[in-house]
């Protein structure tokens, strides 16, 4: 291609919704690239070799960065074309683009390290991928290139059972039965998705896209089981005697409560609850959606990861004032910068250095106010490289009659119970490949990690199918033999 | 989709549901619950198998019309249709040892979630004695009570039209504990176990306290996900804060923290009301 590029400073900028109109509605609030725009950013690419590029050892999955953005200047006459090898390339590496496109915390992996930021605006990776992936499904194209695939998929003749539909098992799920495998989903609730479907909103996930993805899972023949609980419908032990294999993908779903008076108050809801009636059973729509949930005119949400941000901005949308309380100070946020900034510009307020120590009730059983102690940094940094933090022994009372806790998740018990699975502080124990203590049962994403991000619970998915069709060969292997 | 193999009215407000949901009739045990969502815009409520059969794979649920959930499916599911979740089996199975004599209560249409307990206490050797108290026109599952368990009392209270529903349940809680107190008082007991609102299992257990005899109940907050995902069936016992859908859904009675359950399970009720009268008004006016 061109030798002598114009390096372009400026990222081209993807439209949004305005603040004003965008609080009042749960639709999308990035409107994505068109191609137009998509093809004069992937031009900013400087188009790194293949081994030096940056962006690819950023990326958790080591997405083709280059190669994939490289198909869209290169068949830029031919947008479907274009489209299509870009999406190949992403697809050998991740096979929910239209959703990492979206959620993964780029300005920490990939575009941290994109070459372009020591002269300018970094590019716009993750733009990028959603643009390919939304314009793949919009036009059918993604559908072609999987027309494309199955035929080629030699059947294997054994049984793989994944446990929990979220980012991990899906992708997992695909893998496999590219692989030949016959692959069995066990999901407890009554949609596939996990996170994405009960946690994450529709304004920054459309449901529609997660059901995409899954349908495309379902035409590989990926069957999926919902409302099946492990370890109530069915029990590890039966999986093991069933299958040749299972993955454990089950997620990081019990929220932690803080352990302060009056936490069980009418009006204080974990981030999970509320987002659970918010997102999945669309509470928001009440009653034309049976399901109710209470916003008061103060909400308070505790914590500063994206739940946090997610319950925070869902809040907003009803109309009511929305604060963010956190222990720590604005440089440990741990959200996305894309949602930190989109949450103040929606008129959420930040309070830092604050604990909360007890939920004050009105007399009638309904939250009223939080005290917080407020708290002060120290020099000192913990193991994730955040500032300790130490009480000051001085209170401050914030009025609410909403509060939502998002300080965090544990796995879920109901897994981690199964005899013989090595499990330490709720996390499954796992080898090199994902292995367990249990030979033949593998884990990965939040069940093994504790809360991380969707890539990475992609990543491993895409390990876990590895090391198992590598198990499943060996025992193919001896069996013949 | 799970099929509605059979459906009719048991008694007034009280419909019978026998319905094809085999990975939970493989599975269940007496004091399980599932979690069911019946259509697509609807609401996930937890309901219990009353019985079941493994190998035919259908459990039968007996639904009491309460709110818009529970009178939707009353109205608008007929034979053959399908419901669209069933969750489960969830919840822990009740203890299974003798006790040796058991008084196990039920109100309004908490006799069904007795049942399927009871009679499997009574199978193991136990002495049960079931007491049914509710409104006379709704008295369900007396004949399959009475072959069940030793003995089956039943206790109903008329209703006085000139009153309001609120008032005309102060009749049943008060026969409930009058009847309560007569049978502690009379025999010796060596465990109660009870289900129905929380204000009546309340109003029992203050009875049983009085004569020491151990109490279990059966705790229904509100739930959403049932699988401890969630966190809204949180109920604090014993001073620790306990899953309702994962560490219960039965309890030691002496430990739980009634006013918190019972507030907590109020919550949505100025909602439900409003989400009723609209679905009401929207039957009136020839259908949604
Ligand atoms: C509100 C919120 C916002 C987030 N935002 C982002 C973001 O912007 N970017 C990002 O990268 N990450 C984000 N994360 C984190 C990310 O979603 C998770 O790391 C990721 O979803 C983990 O994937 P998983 O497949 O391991 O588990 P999950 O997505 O949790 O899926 C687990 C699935 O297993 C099912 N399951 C659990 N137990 C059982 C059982 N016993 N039987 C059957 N099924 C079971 C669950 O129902 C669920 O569907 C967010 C998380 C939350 C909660
Ligand atoms: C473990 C368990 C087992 C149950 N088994 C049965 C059964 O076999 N038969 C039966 O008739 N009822 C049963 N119930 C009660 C049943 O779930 C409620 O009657 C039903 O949810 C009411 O829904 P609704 O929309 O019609 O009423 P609503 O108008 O929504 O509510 C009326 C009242 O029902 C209760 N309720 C509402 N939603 C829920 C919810 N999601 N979870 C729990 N309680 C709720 C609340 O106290 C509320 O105030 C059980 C409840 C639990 C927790
Ligand atoms: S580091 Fe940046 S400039 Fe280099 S290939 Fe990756 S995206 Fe392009
Ligand atoms: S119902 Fe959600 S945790 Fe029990």
């Amino acid at each position: 291609m061109a030798v002598k590029r114009r390096i372009i400073k400026e990222r081209v900028p993807t439209p949004e919704r305005p603040p004003e109109e965008r609080v009042k509605s749960f639709v999308e609030v990035n409107l994505g690239y068109t191609f137009e725009l998509a093809v004069k950013e992937a031009e900013r690419c400087l188009q790194c070799p293949y081994d030096y590029a940056p962006c690819i050892k950023g990326c958790p999955v080591h997405i083709d960065i280059p190669g994939f953005i490289s198909k869209l200047v290169e068949y830029r006459d031919d947008p479907d074309r274009a489209v299509k090898e870009a999406l190949n390339v992403i697809w050998a590496c991740n096979s929910l683009p239209a959703t990492t496109g979206r959620v993964c915390p780029q300005e920490d992996q990939c575009e941290m390290n994109c070459v372009m930021g020591r002269v300018g605006d970094k590019v716009n990776i993750g733009k990028l991928e959603r643009f390919v992936a939304d314009y793949a499904r919009e036009k059918g194209i993604d559908e072609e290139l999987l027309f494309e695939m199955v035929p080629r998929i030699e059947k294997k003749g054994q049984k793989v059972a994944i446990i929990g539909a979220g980012p991990a098992g899906l992708t997992a799920a695909g893998e496999l039965a590219k692989l030949g495998y016959d692959v069995t989903i066990y999901e407890a609730l009554h949609e596939p998705g996990g996170v994405l479907m009960y946690g994450i909103p529709e304004f920054r996930l459309p449901k529609s896209i997660v059901e995409s993805e899954i349908d495309k899972l379902r035409k590989l023949g990926v069957k999926i089981l919902t409302d099946h609980v492990v370890g109530k419908t069915v029990t590890m032990e039966e999986l093991m005697k069933e299958y040749d294999a299972v993955f454990i993908a089950s997620g990081a779903g019990t929220p932690r409560l803080v352990d302060a008076p009056g936490i069980n108050l009418n009006g204080i809801y974990t981030a999970n609850e509320f987002l659970t009636r918010v997102n999945l059973m669309k509470a928001y729509l009440f009653p034309e959606y049976d399901t109710p949930v209470k916003v008061g005119k103060k909400v308070i949400v505790i914590g500063a990861g994206n739940t946090a941000m997610d319950a925070a901005r869902s809040a907003r949308r009803f109309g009511v004032e929305v604060t963010i309380a956190y222990r720590r100070g604005p440089e440990d946020v741990s959200a996305r910068v894309e949602e930190v900034e989109h949450a103040k510009e929606e008129g959420i307020k930040f309070v830092y250095f604050v604990n909360p120590v007890e939920f004050i009730g009105d007399g009638n059983g309904r939250i009223k106010a939080v005290k917080f102690e407020k708290m002060k940094p120290l020099d000192e940094r913990d193991g994730r490289g955040k500032r300790k933090i130490v009480g000051t022994g001085e209170y401050v009372t914030l009025e609410a009659d909403t509060v939502i806790i998002a300080i965090g998740k544990h796995p879920n018990r109901l897994i981690v119970n199964t005899p013989g699975l090595k499990v330490e502080r709720g996390k499954i124990v796992v080898d090199e490949n994902l292995m367990t203590s249990i030979p033949g049962v593998f884990a990965g994403g939040d069940a093994i990690r504790g809360e991380a991000t969707v890539i990475l619970a992609m990543g491993d998915g895409r390990l876990a199918a590895k090391a198992i069709h590598e198990y499943l060969t060996k025992k193919r292997e001896s069996k013949n033999a | 989709m799970y099929k509605i193999l059979e459906k009719r009215e048991i008694a007034m407000r009280n419909t019978w549901y026998k319905v094809h949901a085999p990975h939970v009739a493989r599975k269940v045990q007496p004091g399980q619950f599932v979690i069911v969502r019946a259509f697509k815009n609807g609401e996930r409520i937890p309901l219990t198998p009353v019985m079941w059969d493994r190998e035919e794979g259908w459990i039968v649920l007996i639904v009491f019309t309460r709110g818009k959930t529970t009178a939707r499916m009353a109205a608008e599911l007929r034979e053959g249709d399908g419901i669209l979740n069933i969750a489960g089996p969830l919840g822990n199975p009740v203890e299974m040892k003798k006790f040796g004599k058991i008084l196990a209560i039920g109100a309004y249409t908490g006799i069904v979630e007795v049942y399927p307990i009871a009679k499997a206490w009574q199978e193991l050797g136990n002495d049960v004695t079931t007491l049914h108290v509710t409104f006379e026109p709704m008295v369900v599952l007396k004949d399959e009570m009475e072959r069940a368990v030793g003995r089956h009392i039943l206790e109903t209270v008329p209703i006085d039209m000139t009153k309001s529903f609120p008032e005309n349940m102060k009749n049943v809680t008060k026969r409930l504990t009058e009847k309560a107190r007569e049978l502690l008082e009379k025999e010796e007991w060596d465990l109660v176990f009870m289900v129905g609102p929380s204000g009546d299992q309340r109003a029992v257990f203050e009875v049983v306290k009085e004569f020491g005899v151990p109490m279990k109940a059966d705790l229904h907050p509100i739930m959403v996900d049932g699988t401890g995902m969630c966190g809204a069936c949180r109920v604090t016992v014993g001073g620790e804060v306990k899953f309702a859908c994962i560490d219960g859904p039965e309890f030691d009675a002496y430990k739980v923290d009634w006013d918190v359950l019972i507030s907590r399970s109020g919550y949505y009720t100025d909602m439900e009301m409003m989400a009723m009268q609209e679905y009401m008004k929207a039957l009136q006016g020839g259908g949604q």
